[in-house]
């Protein structure tokens, strides 16, 4: 998948892997994609939570080995 | 200015003593919606903390100016955030440290009979609705449905000045993990449990259908073990000095206990229509019953406790009254398809000893309410 920025949040516990994803996001224009990485087990109930509150998209969401991915791509 | 931290117990202290607080839970919805700390006159309401990370006003035209509010989130990370930002916009502001993983390990002990005889304390852990009793006679005490933080009990027991002899669970818990057992290891007293909850277990424990009765300290401290089968089929209460049931989870302040952990659901509730009409029938109207589980927080009473005579559960909840042993089962056996306290498959295997998890992975397991107290209204 091509996506526009990579965000690494590995190692962060809530709420930093939210905040990195906003800020990255902000500065998308909509239609991008970001793809972020977090270790965090709690973020992939707060991403899902996220999106939804958003005009965002969530496109993908994967788990390897403790690592969970998101493919969020910003809306209009 | 800093933020200020608050405690669970401070919280909780807070929300009894009419010196109110308002919460601001930041997690998801969903998380809000499934497991709150609530209080009978408690004010709270949920803003998921990433809506914080945007400027918009929306966010604060409930917040009140003139009351301390409490930030509360999982852990705490979300909170502080949340917390720093409104200490900066001039709100008077708290967040809990460690969240929900806090509040889930706060108990409050409740002293609920002091008499020549004996003293009764009831242990609310409030935010799994889980109950257990501590009873002390002469310097000697026994606890009844231990939770998992056993220094609570250990605490207590010095507090009171009291040595730990008895320990017992009503029954093989499905919805918290039991301290029972290393409490007994800790304290070297004995742990009671009936053996038809421990088929194919290596936890150490004394039978407790050989014992009618249990006696501790100077004073006759009379305990007896009633079979109460109904929510699990070795089910127990305890019947303190003819007037306490400790009852487990058969009988609650609303209702009956859940009968379908099991997958036996019709066949559990014939048993509990038989503890209701038959084993328990005969205590009188004034027989204090004290469960091990509440599934709102309106059952705690003026006393400041969980409990109600059995007059007043027998007049207040019509399945007590039901005794029609078909309509009986057809009622209780349909709460089956009410939802199932969380990860109960795995908690049971833990409480029988064949399933041995780390503490992070016991904390994980047990998040979330009760749900073995169902009501039947």
């Amino acid at each position: 998948m091509n996506t526009d920025v990579f965000v690494d949040a590995k190692g962060l516990s809530c709420p930093m892997p939210i905040v990195k994803a906003k800020k990255a996001i902000d500065a998308l224009q909509p239609g991008q994609i970001m793809e972020l990485e977090a270790t965090d087990k709690g973020s992939v109930n707060d991403f899902q939570s996220w999106v939804k509150q958003t005009k965002h998209e969530m496109i993908k969401m994967e788990e390897d080995n403790g690592v969970y991915r998101f493919f969020v791509k910003k809306g209009q | 200015m800093a933020v200020k931290t608050i405690t669970a117990k401070e919280l909780h202290s807070r929300i009894n003593g009419g010196n109110p607080v308002f919460i601001l839970d930041v997690r998801n919805p969903d998380e809000y919606n499934d497991w709150k700390i609530e209080g009978k006159e408690l004010k709270s309401i949920n803003i998921p903390y990433f809506d914080f990370l945007d400027e918009d006003e929306k966010n604060y035209k409930h917040l009140p100016k003139d009351t301390e509010i409490a930030v509360v989130c999982a852990k705490g990370g979300a909170a502080l955030m949340v917390a720093e930002i409104l200490d900066e916009k001039g709100y008077d502001v708290s967040y809990l440290e460690e969240g929900m993983l806090e509040w889930s390990r706060f108990y409050h002990p409740v002293t609920i009979h002091v008499g020549e005889d004996m003293k009764l304390i009831q242990v609310n852990r409030l935010a799994k609705g889980c109950l257990s009793y501590m009873v002390i006679s002469k310097g000697n005490a026994m606890i009844v449905d231990p939770n998992r933080h056993i220094n609570e009990y250990l605490e207590l027991a010095e507090r009171e000045n009291a040595k730990i002899m008895h320990i017992m669970d009503t029954h093989l818990h499905a919805d918290h993990i039991s301290g029972g057992q290393e409490l007994a290891e800790q304290t070297g007293a004995t742990y009671y449990i009936s053996s038809s909850e421990m088929q194919g277990s290596d936890i150490p424990y004394e039978p407790l259908e050989s014992h009618k009765e249990i006696k501790f300290g100077d004073v006759q401290v009379k305990v007896l073990a009633i079979p109460t089968p109904g929510h699990t089929p070795g089910s127990v209460s305890f019947l303190v000095n003819d007037k306490f049931l400790l009852s487990g989870d058969t009988i609650f302040v609303g209702g009956l206990g859940r009968p379908d952990l099991g997958g036996k659901a019709r066949e559990w509730a014939q048993s509990l229509y038989d503890t209701v009409f038959q084993t328990i029938a005969g205590l009188s109207d004034d027989t204090m019953v004290l469960p091990t589980h509440y599934a709102d927080i309106k059952e705690i009473n003026e006393g400041g406790f969980v409990g109600a005579t059995l007059g007043e559960i027998r007049q207040s909840n019509e399945i007590m009254r039901t005794e029609d042993r078909e309509e009986f089962t057809e009622k209780v056996a349909g709460t089956a398809g009410a939802a199932t306290p969380p990860n109960y498959e795995e908690i049971v295997e833990i409480n029988r000893g064949t399933v041995e998890v780390t503490a992070d992975k016991a904390t994980e397991l047990e998040i979330g309410p009760n749900r073995c107290a169902v009501h039947h209204s």
